[in-house]
């Protein structure tokens, strides 16, 4: 079985080897392999490289799944089409670039204070634009929300010049080395808060009254108000919660990269692609999406062509509205 | 101590509720009846404030609930077992007994209502962690109903509770519905079952095109020339 495995790997590297001998080879010394790229097949090496791909992409997929699941449970819930979603990304950057490097707030005081002004702009863009447009046709939210992304996006760009700026982190710049791959301490952390915080969603949604309210709301809008439950104040919470994660993405991969006003546009497309993979309105799908594409983004990176990474997302949602237009989690998956 | 008066409700243009009145005394079983498209269940989404009123006045127990919320209205005691059942297909029994009392705060009675309505109908008991969803009709329509008592509410709104179930299921939940009326609870029920309902009800309203066209006792109605022929298929 593993030979086997093994065999299709080399099999499928050595096609491809000259395209891409060089950024990889690179790669494989940063990660600790060994020295000479040499173009022969070299088993060991190649299993070294793929390990050390997957693990970037289960780090990338954790903040994948964050903004995913915003847009999913806005989406699912609401029935809104959030194209603000990336700009709620970067403002979290931002967020973080203005506390640490103009406030020289403290990192980790710093990131917490980013999710919550993600939290109040999504409440405050919900509460001024959405509410006012319940019962609208979607064209008429969907072209307000259009408007509110280029204004955001445009407010940005004027408070922070269109230049990129990078944010210091506390982290130390040599990697974590685990045997033959390493990591990063910084996305190490952006991992494991991106973790923590897609479990206290999970946790929000099936374990607190306002998840519950959440759900039943998603399910069926009319009996949940026939049960006394406040439409208008799950719909805020939603995208407040929605903007919140997305928001977190962007503040923990802040310092990872760097901060500029069109960040988010990506974000957003990316969050798109998630959704549609796992389904609109499933947060399991959204969890596992985000994952899915950030594999197929760094192996696609990695064995096709690193200038081909973002087109991945696209590639993706092609596959999945061919093959299953549903995404890949069934409605009665769907949790909220 | 429910009273509707001159209720006109509209989608878009057109009327479906026009210069309604109906008028419910505590402790009564009143059903309204009328063919389908008639209005009923619009009447009882205006009453339980799932729907506006476009015009007229609907009170309880002497408060004015036209424009109030859906909440509000709970809160006064008026729960609303809806059409279809409605139950939340992918919560379970247990969440969906839950979501019954979402406005109360009162733990310890809810969980003695809860333990009391799985007495009652073992089955739901069974199913509790089971999603509503994978539920017989006949269960989810249980459920539907022990949902709206969990409000533990003054008055219930049901509409249509034996659609789709088999003849001994819409006996059962006729019989469950009677329970509920002994119990002191005001019942105000839509069916179809036209014959059943005048049986049933202390009063009855029907309706036809939106307006109450005639009302009397249920002994009264089945023996109207004009309910029989279009009713009872007499
Ligand atoms: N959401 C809606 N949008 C537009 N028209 C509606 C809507 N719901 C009901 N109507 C119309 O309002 C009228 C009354 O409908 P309603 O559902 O109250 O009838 P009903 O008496 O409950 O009928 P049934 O016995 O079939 O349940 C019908 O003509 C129906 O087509
Ligand atoms: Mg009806």
């Amino acid at each position: 079985m593993r030979g086997e495995g093994s065999t299709e790997v080399g099999g499928l590297r050595r096609g491809a080897q000259p395209a891409y001998a060089g950024p990889i080879f690179t790669h494989l010394r940063c990660a600790g392999g060994r020295e000479n790229a040499a173009p022969s097949f070299d088993l060991k090496r190649s299993v070294e490289q793929l390990l050390q791909h997957c693990l970037n992409a289960l780090i990338l997929g954790g903040t994948y799944a964050l903004l995913g699941i915003g847009l999913t449970l806005i989406f699912g819930i609401m029935r809104v089409v959030n194209f603000t979603h990336g700009e709620l990304y970067s403002f979290g950057a931002y967020a973080m670039y203005m506390w640490v490097m103009v406030s020289g707030v403290n990192f980790f005081v710093a990131l917490p204070l980013a999710i919550l002004l993600g939290v109040l702009l999504g409440a405050a863009i919900e509460f001024l634009l959405l509410r006012r447009l319940r019962g609208a046709d979607i064209d008429t939210t969907m072209l307000v929300m259009i408007g509110a992304w280029i204004a955001l996006q445009n407010i940005e760009q004027l408070s922070w010049s269109g230049v990129a700026k990078s944010i210091d982190s506390p982290f130390p710049a040599s990697p974590l080395v685990l045997g033959p791959v390493s990591v990063s301490w910084n996305r190490l952390f952006v991992f494991v808060v991106a973790l923590a915080l897609i479990a206290a969603t999970y946790a929000l949604i099936n374990r607190t009254k306002l998840g519950k309210a959440m759900r039943a709301t998603f399910q069926d809008r009319e009996t949940a108000a026939l049960m006394g439950v406040q439409i208008n104040s799950i719909y805020t919470a939603t995208f407040a919660l929605g903007s919140g994660l997305a928001a977190a993405a962007g503040a923990l991969l802040g310092p990872v990269f760097v901060v500029y006003p069109t960040m988010g546009d990506l974000a957003s497309l990316k969050a798109f692609a998630i959704v549609i993979l796992g389904g609109l309105g499933s947060i399991p799908g959204a969890t596992i999406g985000g994952f899915i594409l950030a594999f197929m983004e760094e192996l696609g990176a990695g064995y096709v062509s690193s200038g081909y990474r973002d087109a991945m997302g696209f590639l993706l949602i092609i596959i999945i509205l061919l093959v299953k237009p549903t995404g890949l989690f069934a409605q009665k998956e769907r949790i909220g | 101590m429910l009273k509707v008066e001159g209720l006109v409700c509209r989608y878009g243009k057109v009327a479906a509720v026009r210069e309604l009145s109906i008028d419910v005394r505590a402790g009564e079983l009143v059903t309204l009846i009328g063919a389908n498209g008639a209005g009923k269940t619009t009447t009882l989404k205006a009453i339980s404030g799932v729907l506006p009123a476009a015009s007229g006045r609907i009170t309880f127990q002497g408060e004015d609930i036209t424009r109030a919320s859906a909440r509000r209205i709970l809160q006064l005691g008026i729960a609303h077992c809806p059409e279809g059942r409605r139950v939340f297909p992918y919560m379970t029994v247990r969440e969906n007994l839950e979501m019954g009392c979402y406005l109360r705060s009162d733990a310890d009675q809810v969980a003695a209502d809860m333990r009391r309505l799985f007495e009652r109908f073992p089955i739901l008991y069974e199913r509790r962690d089971q999603a509503a969803g994978t539920l017989s009709g006949g269960e989810q329509q249980m459920l539907a109903i022990s949902r709206a008592l969990m409000s533990s509410p003054k008055l219930v709104l049901f509409d249509e509770p034996s659609l789709g179930l088999a003849p001994n299921l819409v006996e059962r939940t006729f019989e469950i519905i009677k329970e509920i009326r002994s119990q002191g609870v005001t019942v105000v029920m839509v069916e179809q079952n036209a014959f059943a309902a005048l049986e049933l009800s202390d009063r009855s309203y029907v309706l036809e095109q939106g307006r109450v066209t005639l009302t009397g006792t249920g002994a009264e109605l089945l023996d109207n020339p004009h309910v029989k022929s279009a009713y009872l298929g007499a």
